[in-house]
């Protein structure tokens, strides 16, 4: 079990109420696999320093997991496959302190 | 060693010697503050290391260690693929 930040940009269209919901359900992976969900913190609309798919802003979310490998991959692979979520990127924050 | 055979020669000139001491590198920020982790969603701190432009500043603009200016440098390019900092800004 590791400690995992994994930041989630969405599609701008989506309704704001919408984004926890969705998020939820798709934490669920983590917490099957028993991992946990140490905080949720959505910034919301937030503007693009550059154009992705012909959009100007996203919203952004990051997500705090206590979580094993396996359950982070399968979490950014479903990510990865839904239309409303633009970009992820999961970083180990302790990474290197950890050595 | 070839080096401090070079100071020794200039300086017995004795004529403008400040010149050519090699320059005394400042301690590095991050060294100073003990700081293990540079976070890439710390934008407002990133935008120090980042030219108008974009770019990454140099380790001789920053000042940086060797390790803290690699840790700099990969923050700012996760910034970047995040859209939270841009790759390049033309100004004109």
């Amino acid at each position: 079990m590791r400690r995992y930040e994994v930041m989630v940009i969405l599609d701008p269209e989506l309704e704001e109420k919408t984004v926890s919901p969705s998020l939820e359900a798709f934490l669920n992976v983590i917490r099957q696999d028993g991992g946990k969900v140490d905080k949720v913190d959505i910034w919301g609309r937030r503007r693009f320093a550059f154009e992705i798919n012909k959009k100007q802003e996203g919203i952004y979310a990051v997500l705090d997991l206590t979580s094993s490998a396996t359950a982070v991959a399968e979490l950014d692979r479903q990510l990865n496959l839904n239309e409303s979520v633009m970009r992820t990127k999961v970083v180990r924050p302790e990474a290197r302190s950890a050595k | 060693m070839p080096r401090k055979q070079v100071q020794q020669s200039r300086t017995g000139k004795s004529s403008a010697p400040k010149n050519l001491k090699p320059m005394k590198m400042k301690a590095c920020p991050f060294c100073k503050k003990e700081i293990a982790y540079i976070d890439y969603k710390d934008i407002n701190l990133l935008r120090k290391y980042i030219s108008d432009r974009g770019k990454i500043r140099a380790r001789r603009v920053t000042g940086n260690c060797t390790r803290h200016q690699r840790d700099v440098a990969s923050a700012v390019k996760n910034a970047r693929e995040m859209a939270l900092l841009p790759y390049t800004t033309s100004t004109r």
